[in-house]
């Protein structure tokens, strides 16, 4: 079995280990990231709302209101120097009744000694003006609220962090954690990485792999949060994210809707506490209640609409019905294991910081020399829907392959899937395909394009294509 | 800017015979854009029977219907660019067109939608559950079989008894599958007697009717489906849920007119059929813009859908080539237990070709067209089924002094 | 003894619901509506055919399959026979529309034939 030793191994792919990987790729130490799925972002980190907070709803002093509001004011550059959209939409929460007016304002005030920014109440006319399509009569708006394409930024990090140097293992579980002579060993049963420290973010099975090093204080408990994509014709029903009241009875947010940095809607997500630490399925009841409560903020929108379902699992430190909501846990256990615990919302928003945390608690066991050649920048891969026509017919005239539209419910060219396939991580999955493409998420769901995709890895001799990395190949043989 | 006469979006059987019949009305300057790799559109990959019954009187596969007229538009020097997509469209019919041969601009006199349909997808009813590899739509997996030659699973369960399921049924177990069962959601199928007959009987599959599948299971590959029956109001009884094991689900669950560029050029359009309001010319609200084939209405026959094509070519000819236009005086309308009617709009001037169809199986009754309260014509069915478009021949004389047609379905 | 067997017929949306029931080595036809229906039962019972469709593999073109049927219906029994022989058999692109594959493909008496154009791959 192939061994290999670094400095630090980070557990887990997601939002936070791509983002605490690029951080200490700006210093000279080897890292590695061994993620369990065959991509980046295959846990929460590519199933949740893509919202950048402001954190002014956190509990106050929690670390979930500090580092996000940090996170916050970070994300500007972080977007600018890794070519990651970001969108400042505004977050409206809608009222009716004079009451719910009344509980707006408090909430402002709140807000507002939180430190929240530019907090309004709008009333009818106003809200109107902004939001035609949604049903109320006043509305809490705060300015600051902002989306990101949550795939894009994690690809981003990573793609950067593995320029930077950076090995990304996929398709490694880790199954045994071992310390021997100052080196943990992590044991997937393929690879065998050893590593000075090690890092745990691995999101919603942070708990299974705190136990493995040993630590089993930290019980996590999953919270899935579903949700449902609208098709790009709804697009216009909305500009900025839009919640109810916040429900009393239930608690939480309620369901709101959400733009996406892609043009859609997605509605949720909704929070249930399940036992299985792997079950992302979607449930009738929950798609149910999503479509209700949309419908309640947006009359118009219709189930019809839908062209998507997914779900996420939220990394808890509490458990079900406990009214305090849990913080984050950054814990730095003797060896070096550092404890990344209940990283769920503001998790994406927070991340940088958290990354940062785990460089100084890095920095106080390894030289931190910095690395030379480290380069902050990534570019953004070339959307051909987004183009200009002159810059269309430039780009074809180049490449022929810019002139073929595969996926035609997102516009998405063989030149760009082409392109996504010699991505620095190495990943050719189709949902590889369709996080950096977008090739598959239109209201056909590929249906048209999966076809021609496997056209092109025929073409290019590439043998097998999956959904997902292995046992989930699309065929199972050639008919001939 | 290029400028041409006519452009033909989408070379499928629609659309090639607007095409050619608008070479033999005298119009010169046409191009088919097809965004696939060859004309013939969604027949290349149909290599079963049953084409061409109604206009060549004989059962031809897919390919060899599509050849008929690829081979006329070949000898009639018709100008084509496959693998060319047309992105946009707008109301004075500047189409652009991504293709590999460059970023084209072009000003059309006339243009004829002939996109065809795309497939309802399991997100789009919604079937809960996890979301593997393995959940397929039929013309997706037969785009795979039939054209790319490769084998989608083993194990197959199969949601919708449409005639595209039931021929996959067949195709599969064929090429060594096994189909566990064809589920359909009605209390009876849409499909053709003679492919319940020849797709399942054949193969002993069995035709489970008003069941569906409820949730979707399998972490990485589909691994089971649990399946229930469903009651009078088509909701799922719980207590006869039960799982079936595979590992491929093939949807077979409705078509919808592909009409993305009609929408964006702010056609009118029908709610009910999914394509645009035409005229009896199949011209949409828009000037110079027609519509035929699937993308106008779903067809069950390609041979329909080719004269309707035809009809669209024609006209979009005469509007090209003499200006003449149809009117959208008239309307006309779905009564009762009719689900669709096309043509939305009709000028009462001429012959008049209805297509209609109804909303369930009806025995031994009555289609009637009335204008207001009086009757203009009444046709007696032995039977009448959603899944065959009934064409209804209305002369001149019949329509000429009414001020609009609705048609029901009456005892 | 006779035996029954049961079947729907075809030939028009009716569908009727057809019995044939062999007596003493003869097939009597019950519960057809025409005379069409009744061909179609006997034929049915006695000797089924069905056209097949199916792929045959391609060498060399510019897709990996190409569309065939057999030029006539066949023996329902014969089509497993049939297909193991298709199965095994590739043919060189390029490939003509209407062409004759197998002339009499396991003695059914129907050619296979090519229901596709397949042109060599383009390089």
């Amino acid at each position: 079995m192939p061994e290999k030793t670094y400095d630090v191994a980070i557990i887990g792919a997601g939002v936070v280990g791509c983002s605490v990987a690029r951080e200490l790729s700006r210093f000279k130490l080897s890292i590695a990231v061994v993620e369990k799925e065959s991509d980046v972002a295959e846990g929460a980190s590519g199933a949740n709302s893509g919202v950048i907070h402001t954190g002014f709803k956190e509990p106050k002093l929690s670390l979930k209101a500090l580092y996000c509001s940090e996170g916050n004011r970070r994300f500007p550059e972080i977007a600018r120097e890794l070519d990651v959209p970001y969108k400042k939409v505004g977050t409206y929460t809608v009222g009716e009744t004079i009451e719910d007016l009344k509980k707006l304002e408090k909430l402002k005030e709140a807000g507002e000694a939180a430190g929240a920014i530019g907090l309004r109440i709008l009333e009818e006319k106003e809200l109107k003006q902004r939001e035609p399509h949604v049903k109320g009569n006043f509305a809490l708006l705060a300015p600051e609220g902002g989306i990101t394409d949550p795939h894009e930024y994690t690809i981003a990090l990573a793609e950067n962090a593995a320029q930077n140097g950076v090995i990304f293992y996929f398709n490694n579980e880790v199954k045994k954690i071992k310390r021997k002579d100052g080196l943990y060993t992590l044991d997937s049963g393929k690879t065998k990485i050893k590593a000075k420290i090690v890092v745990n973010s691995a999101g919603v099975q942070a708990g299974k792999i705190a136990e493995l090093a040993g630590n089993r204080k930290h019980a996590v408990n999953a919270c899935r949060g579903e949700y449902l994509v609208l098709d790009k014709k709804t697009s216009n029903l909305i500009t900025g994210m839009i919640y109810p009241m916040p429900p009393e009875k239930t608690g939480g947010i309620g369901v709101h809707l959400t733009p996406t940095i892609g043009g859609n809607i997605i509605i949720g997500p909704t929070a249930e506490y399940i036992n299985c630490l792997e079950d992302t399925s979607t449930t009738a009841e929950r798609i149910s209640e999503l479509v209700d409560g949309a419908r309640f903020l947006v009359p118009e929108i219709n189930p019809k609409h839908v062209i998507h379902e997914y779900s996420g699992l939220r990394a808890k430190t509490v458990k079900a019905g406990e009214a305090n909501k849990g913080d984050f846990i950054i814990e730095e256990n003797p060896g070096m294991f550092i404890q990344l615990i209940g990283i769920e919302s503001p998790g994406l928003t927070a991340a940088p910081v958290i990354a940062d945390k785990v460089r100084e608690i890095v920095g106080r066991h390894l030289k931190l020399e910095p690395n030379k050649k480290f380069n902050p920048k990534r570019n953004k891969r070339l959307k051909f829907s987004q183009l200009s026509d002159a810059e269309k017919e430039e780009l074809i005239k180049k490449n022929p392959d810019y002139g073929i539209v595969v996926c035609r419910c997102e516009q998405v060219t063989k030149g760009e899937i082409i392109e996504s396939l010699r991505n620095p991580l190495g990943v050719g999955t189709l949902k590889g395909i369709r996080i950096r493409t977008r090739a598959g998420m239109g209201r056909c769901q590929g249906s048209f394009c999966m076809p021609k995709i496997m056209e092109i890895f025929r073409e290019l001799n590439i043998k097998e294509l999956t959904l997902k990395g292995c046992e989930s190949s699309i065929c199972v043989r050639d008919l001939r | 800017m290029m400028e041409k006469d006519l452009v033909v979006i989408g070379g499928g059987p629609a659309g090639l015979a607007a095409a050619l019949k608008a070479r033999e009305k005298g119009l010169k300057d046409i191009l088919i854009v097809e965004r696939g790799d060859h004309l013939g559109g969604i027949l290349n990959q149909c290599i079963h029977d049953g084409f061409g019954v109604e206009i060549f009187k004989q059962a031809l596969t897919g390919p060899e219907y599509a050849h008929r007229y690829i081979e006329e538009v070949n000898e009639g020097n018709i100008e084509c660019i496959t693998n060319a997509t047309v992105t946009e469209l707008s109301k004075d019919r500047i189409l652009k067109i991504v293709s590999p041969m460059g970023f084209l601009k072009i000003k059309a006199k006339a243009v004829v939608l002939t996109t065809g349909c795309r497939e309802r997808t399991r997100e789009m009813i919604k079937i809960p559950g996890t979301r593997p590899a393995g959940v397929y739509t039929a013309g997706c997996v037969q785009n795979l079989m039939n054209l790319g030659g490769r084998m989608p699973g083993k194990k197959v369960v199969i949601l919708g008894s449409g005639d595209i399921g039931l021929i996959m049924a067949r195709r599969l177990t064929l090429e060594g599958a096994q189909v566990l069962a064809v589920l359909e959601l009605l209390p009876y199928s849409n499909g053709l007697k003679r492919n319940i007959v020849q797709c399942l009987e054949d193969y002993d599959i069995p035709l489970m009717l008003s069941h569906t599948v409820v949730e979707i299971k399998g972490a990485k590959r589909l691994a089971s489906v649990k399946i229930a029956r469903v009651d009078e109001n088509l909701k799922p009884i719980k207590a006869s849920e039960r799982m079936l094991k595979c590992d491929t689900l093939l949807l077979s669950v409705g078509l919808i007119p592909e009409n993305e560029l009609a929408e964006k050029a702010g056609v009118e359009m029908d709610e009910k059929t999914g394509g645009p309001c035409v005229n009896e010319f199949n011209e949409t609200s828009v000037e110079g813009i027609y519509a035929a084939g699937n993308a106008l209405q779903v067809h069950d026959l390609a041979d329909w859908a080719t004269l309707e094509g035809e009809n669209a070519g024609l006209h979009a000819a005469e509007y090209a080539i003499r200006g003449v236009r149809g009117n959208r005086k008239l309307k006309t309308a779905a009564g009762n237990g009719v689900r669709q009617l096309v043509p939305q709009y009709y000028s009462g001037k001429q012959d008049l070709l209805l297509t209609l169809r109804v909303s369930k199986p009806e025995k031994n009754k009555n289609l009637i067209i009335r204008d207001g309260d009086r009757m203009i014509k009444k046709t007696f069915h032995k039977e009448l089924i959603p899944s065959e478009m009934i064409r209804l021949k209305m002369t001149k004389e019949e329509i000429e002094n009414t001020g609009g047609l609705t048609a029901d379905v009456e005892a | 003894m006779s035996k029954l067997k049961e079947l729907t017929c075809i030939v028009c949306p009716q569908g009727c619901r057809i019995k044939a029931i062999k007596k003493s080595g003869k097939h009597e036809i019950e519960g057809h509506g025409c005379k069409r229906g009744s061909e179609y039962a006997l034929k049915e019972t006695t000797n089924p055919e069905r056209t097949l469709t199916t792929s045959i593999k391609v060498i060399d073109g510019e897709l990996p399959l190409a569309s065939v049927k057999t030029s006539k219906p066949i023996a329902k029994k014969k089509i497993k026979e049939v297909m193991k022989k298709i199965k095994a058999i590739k043919i060189k692109a390029p490939v003509q529309h209407g062409a004759i594959i197998i002339k009499n493909i396991c003695n059914t008496k129907a050619d296979l034939i090519a229901t596709k154009k397949i042109n060599k791959k383009r390089r």
